[in-house]
């Protein structure tokens, strides 16, 4: 016993010394603050987006959103135990699907448009082929993805047969959907995995956990390439920048912050002025100059990126703020609200 | 005594018989506690006498039981079995004998029915949780935040280890049996507020407010809810003085949960995830610690450091191992990076609908379904479009007219194959397993293989590498030799392609023939202070 804790005591000293030194590294590289280093582009303009469209239909908390690949239509999964299908223009429902869960979490749509997936208390994901009805007329259960320990807090198609998930057990998983096998299944963080955003090169993804921390991940390996840290709290959303070489992060800890993958640190906060939100979801828009931000304040926030500042709010949700999705066109914002509503703002 | 301490309700549908019973209860208020033991019959038989003479008396008659919905069951609740724990304590110190003593207190003018002091509840908590009193404060207040007793005569629900008169909640408000009682409910009871002329049932400013905005929620069915409030309102009015002082409490009390004082924790509405998290999470020895790998970067490295001390030995040489790596690699200065952030604002500003117009109407805006049908219509590829092309040769072969010119240069240049090889490599990545194998040896024949019918360049280290691979084929095996083979495209072909005639008459062709009309720089974009983006 005294031997062993000789031996963790010089780990946990070497270890320390690595921690100051890459914080070390870190500082040496903080030559400049972004807001100053970009004062030089011109002023963004006011957001003035407005709700286009009102999506009722839900009669409980609607718990996530998630647009197809035609930035058209979206999924949205309640606690009143339905998957709903919108278009997302004309604020009709294509399909309502019944699960036989109703604590759903995490809803995704393949970038396809041709299968929608949930999961959340069950314990496990469901995969839905859209384009195709049971007897019942309600779209198609496809596969169920089984084995996991602990709650699926997130999901994301890589295309149509590959799907990647993120569990309460602490877990990233990626399925084979046409073998119906994981070919990935290893531990990623110290905590629940409660969102998964896939590089623009396809090669690449960041998770957020409740450990909070985000990690960067190669598809291929079961390492984490980067581990970034400094939230306070929950990561409940992260969010990669169009470029690939930065991402954006949505915390418990009411902050929402800018990370850059090259100088491997956070470069930037985002707090509202006049209030104190925890922070649940997040969003770029595709120049990457707005960040996103729905809270439990009820808002969603935006900022400018390269100048730090707060640039708007948009207000209608009459409960917190849940999950939101930019549609790939960059032109519409879907959200989705405890107050039982699914809104698209223009 | 405990007062209209009903039933347990969890098995049944609300209904008129609830606080009937609880009515009856109270002419026998000694038996109560007699009653409790055995009182499943007996409310039955009182749920059938109430329900013939008094009608609905609440405002939860329209209440539709959430269990009969296909939502969320009551038992699948994460927070069901927390209600159940703190019900299994309120059980106990409702008991007449043992439980917490409660009284009617008598005052000059009045009498104030079934009440105890918060010196009494925090003192029985010591002596029968085996608690202290700072926690006993702490339980006491969370027990009150879920609402199973309450101050009576504030709205916000908090525990106070003094004279503050306290009362329990009848179990049929108890939020085990799976309360999400509607705005409808509410502008009922709100309703009803407004027609006892009594000043102690004054409504508060935001009940005022919310009972205004309800109205106009609800402006084409207030009718309906006016009838209903007078209804129970009348019903209310029957009753004995002291029984309605309490009544009224509770049901202030379940509203205090449901639609809490603004500034109060909405117990109800906890988000799933946390709780699920809370309950998931091992907090004793037993468990993982909180963070598992090392930490730097801004925040509280001594609390982070004070997990490590949990952690096993494997773990932190793990830990040390990525630290290492991590120190083994250069990291970008903040001004470089926030000027390639900068860079990349500018370059795609272009295509940002919030900077510049888009190519095609926003079909929101527009009431154009133009965005959704280009494929559809003929129209000639935008210049902003082909300029996109010169970003990187992702941009270009992301764009099927981008690539299908490219496609044509490379096979001027006789080097198609190298495109075809990458892609061949990037569709197998989407292959289902089982398709795998096959088209990994299909993909090395056409290829790389001695007789390949489309050969391509790679350099013999890629080759090597790939020909160990084909001895467990996988949708990487070729990867290495596409990522040369990319690159190769990138600094060779692509760069020669920007350069070339075809690009630049393809550029010049479609300038020619689409006008500036709907290319706006950013520049004069915002100069114009009152243009709204999008």
């Amino acid at each position: 016993m005294g031997k062993e804790d000789a031996e963790t005591t010089a780990l946990k000293k070497e270890l320390e010394d690595l921690i100051n030194k890459c914080q070390e590294d870190q500082k040496k590289q903080q030559d400049a603050k972004i807001e100053d280093a970009c004062s030089s582009v011109a002023d963004a303009p006011k957001i003035k987006m407005v709700t286009k469209k009102m999506l009722k239909g839900h009669i409980n908390k609607v718990n996530s959103v998630h647009f197809s690949g035609d930035s058209r239509h979206c999924v949205t999964g309640s606690l009143d135990g339905k998957l709903i299908i919108w278009d997302s223009w004309t604020g009709n429902k294509v399909q309502v699907i019944p699960l036989r869960s109703a604590w759903v979490m995490s809803v995704a749509f393949a970038p396809s448009g041709n299968f929608v997936a949930c999961g959340g208390m069950d314990n496990m994901c469901t995969v839905y082929d859209v384009n195709n009805r049971d007897a019942t007329g309600s779209a198609k259960i496809t596969r169920e993805l089984l084995g996991y320990e602990g709650f699926l807090s997130s999901c994301r198609f890589l295309d149509d047969s590959h799907i990647i998930t993120g569990s309460g057990d602490m877990k990233i998983c990626i399925w084979d959907l046409e073998a119906n096998k994981k070919t990935s299944d290893f531990p990623a963080h110290a905590g629940d995995v409660v969102s998964i955003s896939l590089g623009p090169d396809g090669k690449t993804y960041l998770t957020g956990s409740v450990d909070k921390t985000c990690k960067l991940w190669d598809l291929r390996e079961e390492t984490a390439h980067q581990t970034f840290f400094g939230h306070e709290a929950d990561v409940n959303s992260v969010c990669y920048h169009p470029s690939g070489n930065a991402f954006v992060t949505a915390s418990e800890d009411k902050t929402a912050r800018l990370w850059d993958l090259r100088s491997d640190q956070q470069i930037a906060s985002f707090k509202p002025p006049n209030s104190n939100p925890g922070f649940t979801s997040s969003g770029l828009s595709l120049s990457g100059r707005f960040i996103f931000c729905g809270t439990d304040d009820n808002n969603i926030h935006v900022w400018d990126t390269l100048k730090i500042q707060h640039n708007g709010v948009l207000q209608g949700h009459e409960n917190r703020v849940t999950s939101l999705s930019v549609s790939g066109n960059g032109m519409a914002i879907a959200s989705c609200s405890w107050d039982q509503n699914v809104r698209i703002w223009v | 005594m405990v007062t209209a301490m009903s039933v347990e309700k969890s098995s049944q549908a609300p209904g008129p018989g609830a606080s009937g019973a609880e009515h009856s209860h109270h002419q026998h208020h000694q038996h109560h506690h007699h009653h409790l033991h055995h009182h499943h019959n007996l409310h039955q038989q009182q749920q059938r006498d109430e329900m013939a003479t008094t009608g609905p008396p609440l405002a939860f008659v329209t209440q539709v039981h959430p269990a009969n919905l296909t939502a969320p069951a009551a038992q699948d609740s994460p927070n069901y079995l927390t209600y159940k724990k703190m019900e299994l304590i309120v059980e106990k110190m409702l008991d007449e004998k043992t439980g917490v003593p409660v009284k009617t207190v008598k005052t000059f003018m009045t009498k104030i029915p079934s009440i105890f002091t918060g010196t009494d509840l925090i003192a029985w908590m010591m002596k029968n949780m085996d608690v202290d009193d700072q926690e006993a404060l702490h339980v006491a207040h969370l027990m009150a935040a879920h609402g199973y007793f309450f101050p009576i005569d504030d709205h916000s629900l908090t525990v106070r280890n003094d004279n503050t008169f306290y009362r329990f909640q009848t179990p049929y408000f108890w939020l085990s049996n799976c309360w999400e009682p509607e705005n409808t409910d509410y502008a009922v009871y709100l309703c009803k507020r407004t027609m006892q002329h009594k000043t102690r049932l004054e409504l508060a400013d935001y009940e005022s407010d919310y009972l205004a905005r309800l109205q106009k929620l609800f402006s084409r069915k207030w009718e309906f809810i006016f009838m209903q409030a007078e209804a129970q309102n009348k019903v209310d009015k029957k009753r004995d003085k002291l029984e309605r002082k309490v009544l009224d409490s509770q049901e202030r009390a379940f509203w205090d949960v449901h639609r809490p004082m603004p500034g109060c924790v909405n117990t109800t509405e906890l988000d799933i995830k946390k709780v699920c998290r809370n309950q998931s999470r091992p907090t004793t020895s037993g468990g993982r610690p909180e963070t598992s790998t090392p930490a730097f970067g801004g925040a509280q490295p001594s609390a982070i450091r004070r997990l490590n001390s949990q952690r096993s030995a494997d773990d932190l040489k793990k830990d040390i191992e990525l630290l290492r790596q991590r120190l083994d690699r250069r990291i970008t200065k903040v001004s470089k990076v926030a000027d390639a952030l900068m860079g990349y604002f500018e370059q795609y500003a272009e295509y940002d609908p919030f900077f510049t117009l888009p190519e095609y109407p926003n079909p929101w805006v527009s009431d154009s379904l133009e965005m959704w049908e280009q494929d559809k219509l003929p129209k000639e590829v935008s210049v902003r479009r082909v300029k996109r092309w010169a970003f990187s040769l992702q941009e270009l072969l992301q764009d099927p007219v981008g690539r299908d010119q490219f496609i044509r240069f490379l096979d001027k240049e006789f080097s198609g194959e190298n495109l075809k090889f990458w892609e061949a490599v990037r569709d197998l990545k989407t292959l289902p397993q089982k398709n795998v194998r096959e088209k990994v040896m299909e993909v090395w024949n056409e290829f790389l293989g001695p007789d390949a019918s489309c050969p391509i360049n790679v350099d013999s280290r890629s080759y090597e590498m790939t020909k160990k691979n084909l001895e467990k084929p996988d949708q990487w095996s070729f990867d290495v030799a596409a990522a040369h083979v990319y690159h190769l495209m990138k600094s060779d072909s692509y760069s020669r392609y920007l350069r070339s005639e075809m690009y630049k008459d393809f550029l010049n062709g479609t300038k020619k023939k689409t006008s500036v009309k709907g290319i706006r720089s950013i520049v004069s974009f915002t100069v114009r202070k009152d243009t709204q983006a999008i």
